[in-house]
Protein backbone atom coordinates (compact mmCIF):
# COMPACT_ATOMS: atom_id res chain seq x y z
CA UNK A 1 0.00 0.00 0.00
CA UNK A 2 1.29 3.49 -0.83
CA UNK A 3 2.40 5.91 1.83
CA UNK A 4 0.04 8.66 2.94
CA UNK A 5 -0.05 11.84 0.88
CA UNK A 6 0.34 15.29 2.42
CA UNK A 7 -3.40 15.75 2.28
CA UNK A 8 -3.99 12.40 3.97
CA UNK A 9 -1.59 13.26 6.80
CA UNK A 10 -3.64 16.39 7.41
CA UNK A 11 -6.85 14.38 7.37
CA UNK A 12 -5.29 11.89 9.78
CA UNK A 13 -4.38 14.70 12.20
CA UNK A 14 -7.95 15.95 11.96
CA UNK A 15 -9.31 12.43 12.43
CA UNK A 16 -10.98 12.61 9.05
CA UNK A 17 -8.98 9.99 7.20
CA UNK A 18 -10.62 6.95 5.71
CA UNK A 19 -10.14 4.07 8.21
CA UNK A 20 -8.62 1.83 5.54
CA UNK A 21 -5.90 4.42 4.90
CA UNK A 22 -5.51 5.09 8.61
CA UNK A 23 -4.81 1.36 9.07
CA UNK A 24 -1.76 1.76 6.85
CA UNK A 25 -0.16 4.08 9.42
CA UNK A 26 -0.25 1.31 12.01
CA UNK A 27 1.72 -0.96 9.70
CA UNK A 28 4.13 1.62 8.24
CA UNK A 29 6.89 2.93 10.52
CA UNK A 30 7.74 5.78 8.17
CA UNK A 31 4.19 7.10 7.98
CA UNK A 32 3.70 6.58 11.72
CA UNK A 33 6.79 8.64 12.51
CA UNK A 34 5.67 11.42 10.18
CA UNK A 35 2.15 11.37 11.62
CA UNK A 36 3.43 11.52 15.21
CA UNK A 37 5.70 14.47 14.40
CA UNK A 38 2.84 16.30 12.73
CA UNK A 39 0.50 15.74 15.67
CA UNK A 40 3.16 16.87 18.15
CA UNK A 41 3.83 20.06 16.22
CA UNK A 42 0.11 20.69 15.95
CA UNK A 43 -0.34 20.27 19.72
CA UNK A 44 2.50 22.63 20.52
CA UNK A 45 1.34 25.25 18.04
CA UNK A 46 -2.21 25.13 19.33
CA UNK A 47 -1.03 25.63 22.92
CA UNK A 48 0.40 29.07 22.15
CA UNK A 49 -2.17 31.67 23.06
CA UNK A 50 -2.31 35.33 22.12
CA UNK A 51 -1.26 37.30 25.21
CA UNK A 52 -4.42 38.68 26.73
CA UNK A 53 -4.36 42.47 26.82
CA UNK A 54 -5.74 44.40 29.78
CA UNK A 55 -9.53 44.66 30.00
CA UNK A 56 -9.30 48.35 29.16
CA UNK A 57 -7.59 47.49 25.89
CA UNK A 58 -10.85 46.37 24.28
CA UNK A 59 -12.68 49.56 25.23
CA UNK A 60 -9.78 51.56 23.89
CA UNK A 61 -9.72 49.57 20.66
CA UNK A 62 -13.51 49.92 20.21
CA UNK A 63 -13.28 53.68 20.71
CA UNK A 64 -10.39 53.93 18.31
CA UNK A 65 -12.20 51.96 15.63
CA UNK A 66 -15.41 53.95 16.26
CA UNK A 67 -13.59 57.23 15.72
CA UNK A 68 -11.91 55.95 12.57
CA UNK A 69 -15.19 54.63 11.18
CA UNK A 70 -16.93 57.91 12.00
CA UNK A 71 -14.39 59.68 9.83
CA UNK A 72 -14.90 57.21 6.96
CA UNK A 73 -17.53 57.76 4.25
CA UNK A 74 -20.79 55.91 4.82
CA UNK A 75 -21.24 52.62 2.97
CA UNK A 76 -23.08 53.04 -0.29
CA UNK A 77 -26.39 51.22 -0.41
CA UNK A 78 -27.04 51.63 -4.10
CA UNK A 79 -24.49 49.13 -5.29
CA UNK A 80 -22.92 51.70 -7.59
CA UNK A 81 -19.58 53.20 -6.90
CA UNK A 82 -17.13 55.46 -8.68
CA UNK A 83 -15.28 52.62 -10.36
CA UNK A 84 -18.56 51.64 -12.02
CA UNK A 85 -19.16 55.20 -13.10
CA UNK A 86 -15.73 55.20 -14.61
CA UNK A 87 -16.95 52.56 -17.01
CA UNK A 88 -20.32 54.19 -17.53
CA UNK A 89 -18.94 57.55 -18.60
CA UNK A 90 -17.25 56.31 -21.80
CA UNK A 91 -20.12 53.92 -22.42
CA UNK A 92 -22.72 56.70 -22.22
CA UNK A 93 -20.48 58.99 -24.23
CA UNK A 94 -20.21 56.36 -26.92
CA UNK A 95 -23.97 55.87 -26.86
CA UNK A 96 -24.49 59.60 -27.22
CA UNK A 97 -22.21 59.83 -30.21
CA UNK A 98 -23.74 56.78 -31.83
CA UNK A 99 -27.13 58.41 -31.44
CA UNK A 100 -25.71 61.56 -32.94
CA UNK A 101 -24.15 59.74 -35.89
CA UNK A 102 -27.33 57.82 -36.63
CA UNK A 103 -29.28 61.04 -36.31
CA UNK A 104 -27.01 62.61 -38.84
CA UNK A 105 -27.54 59.72 -41.21
CA UNK A 106 -31.29 60.16 -41.05
CA UNK A 107 -31.04 63.89 -41.38
CA UNK A 108 -28.84 63.78 -44.45
CA UNK A 109 -31.01 61.13 -46.03
CA UNK A 110 -34.13 63.24 -45.68
CA UNK A 111 -32.35 66.35 -46.93
CA UNK A 112 -30.90 64.42 -49.89
CA UNK A 113 -34.41 63.27 -50.80
CA UNK A 114 -35.58 66.86 -50.82
CA UNK A 115 -37.74 66.44 -47.76
CA UNK A 116 -37.78 68.41 -44.58
CA UNK A 117 -36.91 66.38 -41.49
CA UNK A 118 -40.11 64.86 -40.13
CA UNK A 119 -40.92 65.34 -36.45
CA UNK A 120 -42.35 62.09 -35.21
CA UNK A 121 -43.09 63.22 -31.70
CA UNK A 122 -45.22 65.95 -30.21
CA UNK A 123 -43.59 69.29 -29.48
CA UNK A 124 -43.72 68.89 -25.69
CA UNK A 125 -41.76 65.65 -25.87
CA UNK A 126 -38.81 67.19 -27.64
CA UNK A 127 -35.61 67.11 -25.67
CA UNK A 128 -34.36 70.49 -24.53
CA UNK A 129 -30.90 71.82 -25.01
CA UNK A 130 -29.20 74.58 -23.08
CA UNK A 131 -29.62 78.08 -24.40
CA UNK A 132 -25.98 78.55 -25.31
CA UNK A 133 -26.07 75.43 -27.45
CA UNK A 134 -29.08 76.79 -29.30
CA UNK A 135 -27.35 80.07 -29.96
CA UNK A 136 -24.54 78.33 -31.74
CA UNK A 137 -21.76 78.18 -29.17
CA UNK A 138 -19.38 75.50 -30.24
CA UNK A 139 -19.25 72.38 -28.10
CA UNK A 140 -15.48 72.51 -28.33
CA UNK A 141 -15.38 75.87 -26.72
CA UNK A 142 -17.71 74.95 -23.89
CA UNK A 143 -16.79 71.39 -23.14
CA UNK A 144 -13.67 70.57 -25.02
CA UNK A 145 -12.73 67.74 -22.70
CA UNK A 146 -16.16 66.12 -22.80
CA UNK A 147 -16.29 66.54 -26.54
CA UNK A 148 -12.91 64.88 -26.87
CA UNK A 149 -14.23 61.93 -24.90
CA UNK A 150 -17.29 61.76 -27.11
CA UNK A 151 -15.41 61.89 -30.35
CA UNK A 152 -12.74 59.46 -29.24
CA UNK A 153 -15.44 57.07 -28.06
CA UNK A 154 -17.19 57.39 -31.40
CA UNK A 155 -14.01 56.54 -33.20
CA UNK A 156 -13.82 53.17 -31.53
CA UNK A 157 -17.47 52.14 -31.14
CA UNK A 158 -19.38 51.09 -34.20
CA UNK A 159 -23.14 50.90 -34.55
CA UNK A 160 -23.19 47.12 -34.50
CA UNK A 161 -21.15 47.04 -31.33
CA UNK A 162 -23.37 49.64 -29.73
CA UNK A 163 -26.47 47.74 -30.78
CA UNK A 164 -24.98 44.51 -29.44
CA UNK A 165 -24.66 46.01 -25.97
CA UNK A 166 -28.23 47.22 -25.96
CA UNK A 167 -27.96 50.78 -27.22
CA UNK A 168 -31.13 50.74 -29.28
CA UNK A 169 -32.26 54.05 -30.74
CA UNK A 170 -35.85 54.84 -31.63
CA UNK A 171 -36.21 57.00 -34.75
CA UNK A 172 -38.37 59.47 -32.82
CA UNK A 173 -35.65 59.90 -30.25
CA UNK A 174 -33.16 60.53 -33.02
CA UNK A 175 -35.33 63.24 -34.51
CA UNK A 176 -35.65 64.76 -31.07
CA UNK A 177 -31.93 64.91 -30.67
CA UNK A 178 -31.27 66.36 -34.11
CA UNK A 179 -33.93 69.02 -33.87
CA UNK A 180 -32.18 70.93 -31.12
CA UNK A 181 -28.64 70.75 -32.47
CA UNK A 182 -26.96 74.07 -33.07
CA UNK A 183 -25.22 74.90 -36.30
CA UNK A 184 -21.85 74.12 -34.79
CA UNK A 185 -23.10 70.81 -33.46
CA UNK A 186 -24.53 69.92 -36.85
CA UNK A 187 -21.16 70.73 -38.42
CA UNK A 188 -19.42 68.48 -35.95
CA UNK A 189 -22.03 65.80 -36.54
CA UNK A 190 -21.39 65.98 -40.23
CA UNK A 191 -17.67 65.60 -39.63
CA UNK A 192 -18.25 62.59 -37.41
CA UNK A 193 -20.61 61.12 -39.95
CA UNK A 194 -18.08 61.51 -42.72
CA UNK A 195 -15.35 59.86 -40.71
CA UNK A 196 -17.75 57.07 -39.75
CA UNK A 197 -18.74 56.52 -43.39
CA UNK A 198 -15.07 56.57 -44.40
CA UNK A 199 -14.26 54.02 -41.74
CA UNK A 200 -17.17 51.81 -42.82
CA UNK A 201 -16.10 51.89 -46.44
CA UNK A 202 -12.53 50.83 -45.59
CA UNK B 1 -17.00 41.89 24.99
CA UNK B 2 -20.64 42.63 24.33
CA UNK B 3 -22.30 39.96 22.28
CA UNK B 4 -25.86 40.58 23.40
CA UNK B 5 -27.54 43.92 23.67
CA UNK B 6 -30.87 45.56 23.03
CA UNK B 7 -30.46 47.71 19.98
CA UNK B 8 -32.95 50.50 19.45
CA UNK B 9 -33.47 53.52 17.27
CA UNK B 10 -36.26 55.91 16.39
CA UNK B 11 -37.77 54.88 13.10
CA UNK B 12 -40.29 56.54 10.84
CA UNK B 13 -42.64 58.13 11.71
CA UNK B 14 -41.26 58.46 15.22
CA UNK B 15 -41.75 54.90 16.47
CA UNK B 16 -39.03 53.54 18.68
CA UNK B 17 -37.79 50.24 17.30
CA UNK B 18 -36.05 47.85 19.66
CA UNK B 19 -34.33 44.62 18.72
CA UNK B 20 -33.01 42.42 21.49
CA UNK B 21 -29.83 40.54 20.71
CA UNK B 22 -29.80 41.51 17.03
CA UNK B 23 -28.15 39.18 14.57
CA UNK B 24 -25.15 40.30 12.55
CA UNK B 25 -27.39 40.48 9.49
CA UNK B 26 -29.81 42.80 11.27
CA UNK B 27 -26.98 45.04 12.37
CA UNK B 28 -25.60 45.15 8.86
CA UNK B 29 -29.04 46.13 7.57
CA UNK B 30 -29.29 48.87 10.20
CA UNK B 31 -25.88 50.12 9.32
CA UNK B 32 -26.71 50.25 5.62
CA UNK B 33 -29.88 52.13 6.48
CA UNK B 34 -27.70 54.86 7.92
CA UNK B 35 -27.52 53.89 11.60
CA UNK B 36 -23.78 53.99 12.06
CA UNK B 37 -24.05 53.02 15.73
CA UNK B 38 -25.05 49.53 14.61
CA UNK B 39 -21.53 49.09 13.35
CA UNK B 40 -20.20 49.80 16.85
CA UNK B 41 -21.99 46.68 18.04
CA UNK B 42 -20.47 44.65 15.24
CA UNK B 43 -17.04 45.92 16.22
CA UNK B 44 -17.59 45.03 19.86
CA UNK B 45 -18.81 41.61 18.83
CA UNK B 46 -15.96 40.72 16.47
CA UNK B 47 -12.98 42.81 17.53
CA UNK B 48 -11.43 40.12 19.70
CA UNK B 49 -11.31 37.54 16.91
CA UNK B 50 -10.09 40.07 14.36
CA UNK B 51 -7.42 41.35 16.74
CA UNK B 52 -6.25 37.81 17.50
CA UNK B 53 -6.05 37.02 13.80
CA UNK B 54 -3.96 40.14 13.20
CA UNK B 55 -1.79 39.46 16.24
CA UNK B 56 -1.04 35.96 14.94
CA UNK B 57 0.23 37.48 11.72
CA UNK B 58 2.35 40.29 13.07
CA UNK B 59 3.10 39.09 16.60
CA UNK B 60 2.87 42.44 18.32
CA UNK B 61 0.10 44.42 19.92
CA UNK B 62 0.74 47.76 18.27
CA UNK B 63 0.63 46.50 14.69
CA UNK B 64 -2.24 44.17 15.51
CA UNK B 65 -4.28 47.13 16.80
CA UNK B 66 -3.52 49.15 13.66
CA UNK B 67 -4.48 46.24 11.44
CA UNK B 68 -7.67 45.58 13.38
CA UNK B 69 -8.71 49.17 12.86
CA UNK B 70 -7.89 48.88 9.17
CA UNK B 71 -9.97 45.71 8.84
CA UNK B 72 -13.04 47.34 10.37
CA UNK B 73 -12.72 50.49 8.28
CA UNK B 74 -12.50 48.39 5.13
CA UNK B 75 -15.43 46.31 6.29
CA UNK B 76 -17.50 49.42 6.97
CA UNK B 77 -16.72 51.00 3.63
CA UNK B 78 -17.45 47.77 1.79
CA UNK B 79 -20.42 46.68 3.87
CA UNK B 80 -22.76 46.63 0.90
CA UNK B 81 -20.58 43.88 -0.58
CA UNK B 82 -21.44 41.61 2.29
CA UNK B 83 -24.17 39.41 0.83
CA UNK B 84 -24.62 37.09 3.75
CA UNK B 85 -23.60 33.87 1.98
CA UNK B 86 -20.87 33.42 4.56
CA UNK B 87 -21.05 34.54 8.16
CA UNK B 88 -19.95 38.07 8.91
CA UNK B 89 -17.11 36.58 10.94
CA UNK B 90 -15.78 34.67 7.93
CA UNK B 91 -16.15 37.77 5.78
CA UNK B 92 -14.13 39.75 8.33
CA UNK B 93 -11.51 37.00 8.38
CA UNK B 94 -11.24 37.30 4.62
CA UNK B 95 -10.64 41.05 4.88
CA UNK B 96 -8.31 40.49 7.81
CA UNK B 97 -6.18 37.94 5.98
CA UNK B 98 -5.84 40.26 2.97
CA UNK B 99 -4.94 43.21 5.14
CA UNK B 100 -2.41 41.15 7.10
CA UNK B 101 -0.83 39.55 4.04
CA UNK B 102 -0.41 42.97 2.47
CA UNK B 103 1.17 44.28 5.66
CA UNK B 104 3.63 41.45 6.12
CA UNK B 105 4.61 41.77 2.48
CA UNK B 106 5.77 45.32 3.10
CA UNK B 107 6.90 45.21 6.71
CA UNK B 108 8.77 42.51 8.59
CA UNK B 109 6.83 41.50 11.70
CA UNK B 110 8.40 42.40 15.03
CA UNK B 111 7.03 39.79 17.42
CA UNK B 112 6.16 40.92 20.92
CA UNK B 113 8.03 37.89 22.28
CA UNK B 114 11.03 40.19 22.17
CA UNK B 115 9.15 42.61 24.38
CA UNK B 116 10.27 41.87 27.96
CA UNK B 117 7.15 43.46 29.47
CA UNK B 118 4.88 41.16 27.53
CA UNK B 119 7.01 38.12 28.26
CA UNK B 120 6.86 39.03 31.94
CA UNK B 121 3.08 39.27 31.65
CA UNK B 122 2.94 35.77 30.18
CA UNK B 123 5.15 34.51 32.99
CA UNK B 124 2.94 36.01 35.69
CA UNK B 125 -0.11 34.29 34.27
CA UNK B 126 1.65 30.96 33.86
CA UNK B 127 3.34 31.11 37.26
CA UNK B 128 0.00 30.94 39.02
CA UNK B 129 -0.46 27.38 37.82
CA UNK B 130 3.07 26.01 37.62
CA UNK B 131 6.54 26.57 39.00
CA UNK B 132 8.34 29.78 38.13
CA UNK B 133 11.07 28.05 36.11
CA UNK B 134 8.60 26.04 34.11
CA UNK B 135 6.57 29.19 33.51
CA UNK B 136 9.62 31.03 32.19
CA UNK B 137 10.48 28.16 29.86
CA UNK B 138 6.92 27.89 28.66
CA UNK B 139 6.68 31.59 27.99
CA UNK B 140 9.99 31.59 26.19
CA UNK B 141 8.94 28.67 24.04
CA UNK B 142 5.63 30.35 23.21
CA UNK B 143 7.55 33.37 22.00
CA UNK B 144 9.73 31.17 19.83
CA UNK B 145 6.73 29.47 18.29
CA UNK B 146 5.20 32.86 17.51
CA UNK B 147 8.46 34.02 15.98
CA UNK B 148 8.70 30.84 13.91
CA UNK B 149 5.12 31.28 12.67
CA UNK B 150 6.03 34.81 11.62
CA UNK B 151 8.81 33.36 9.44
CA UNK B 152 6.56 30.98 7.52
CA UNK B 153 5.71 31.74 3.90
CA UNK B 154 2.58 33.89 3.74
CA UNK B 155 0.04 31.33 2.58
CA UNK B 156 1.36 28.68 4.94
CA UNK B 157 1.14 31.16 7.78
CA UNK B 158 -2.41 32.19 6.87
CA UNK B 159 -3.50 28.57 6.58
CA UNK B 160 -1.93 27.59 9.89
CA UNK B 161 -3.46 30.54 11.73
CA UNK B 162 -6.94 30.06 10.34
CA UNK B 163 -6.89 26.30 10.88
CA UNK B 164 -5.23 26.00 14.27
CA UNK B 165 -6.29 29.15 16.08
CA UNK B 166 -9.60 29.98 14.45
CA UNK B 167 -10.57 26.38 13.75
CA UNK B 168 -11.95 27.13 10.31
CA UNK B 169 -12.67 24.12 8.09
CA UNK B 170 -10.41 23.60 5.10
CA UNK B 171 -13.21 24.61 2.74
CA UNK B 172 -13.66 27.99 4.45
CA UNK B 173 -9.92 28.61 4.39
CA UNK B 174 -9.86 27.75 0.69
CA UNK B 175 -12.60 30.32 0.12
CA UNK B 176 -10.75 33.00 2.06
CA UNK B 177 -7.41 32.39 0.41
CA UNK B 178 -8.79 31.72 -3.04
CA UNK B 179 -7.18 28.29 -3.11
CA UNK B 180 -8.38 24.73 -3.55
CA UNK B 181 -8.99 22.51 -0.54
CA UNK B 182 -6.08 20.35 -1.67
CA UNK B 183 -3.78 23.37 -1.72
CA UNK B 184 -4.94 24.35 1.76
CA UNK B 185 -4.14 20.90 3.11
CA UNK B 186 -0.74 20.88 1.41
CA UNK B 187 0.03 24.33 2.83
CA UNK B 188 -1.01 23.18 6.28
CA UNK B 189 1.20 20.10 6.04
CA UNK B 190 4.22 22.14 4.94
CA UNK B 191 3.53 24.84 7.53
CA UNK B 192 3.75 22.31 10.36
CA UNK B 193 6.86 20.67 8.89
CA UNK B 194 8.57 24.02 8.38
CA UNK B 195 7.62 25.12 11.86
CA UNK B 196 9.29 22.03 13.25
CA UNK B 197 12.46 22.75 11.28
CA UNK B 198 12.51 26.41 12.35
CA UNK B 199 12.12 25.47 16.00
CA UNK B 200 15.03 23.06 15.69
CA UNK B 201 17.39 25.80 14.58
CA UNK B 202 20.13 26.67 17.09
CA UNK B 203 18.89 29.02 19.78
CA UNK B 204 15.24 28.23 19.14
CA UNK B 205 14.89 25.29 21.52
CA UNK B 206 15.17 26.44 25.14
CA UNK B 207 16.17 22.93 26.20
CA UNK B 208 18.85 22.56 23.52
CA UNK B 209 21.50 24.61 25.25
CA UNK B 210 21.07 22.97 28.59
Amino acid sequence: MTHLSESEFVDLAGEALDPRRAAHVEACASCREQADALRAMLRETASVAVPEPSPLFWDHLSARVRDAVAAAPAPDRSGWSWPHLGILIPMSAAAAVVVAVISGTLLLRTVRNGQAPVMLVPEHAVATASSDQKTGATPDADNAEVWDVLTSAASTVGFDEAHAVGMHVHPAAIDDAVRDLSAAELTELGRLLQSELKRSSN
Amino acid sequence: MLTTRAWSWTGEPGYKVTVTNPTDAELVESCLAGRREAFDLLVERHQRHVYQLCYRFVGNREDASDLTQDVFIRAYRGLRKFRGQASLGTWLYRIGVNVCLNRVATKTPRPDALDPLLAASDERIAATEEGADAAVLRSERAGQVRAAIARLPRKQRATLILRVYHELPHEAIAGILGSSVGAVKANFFHALNNLKKLLQEPGMDPGADQ
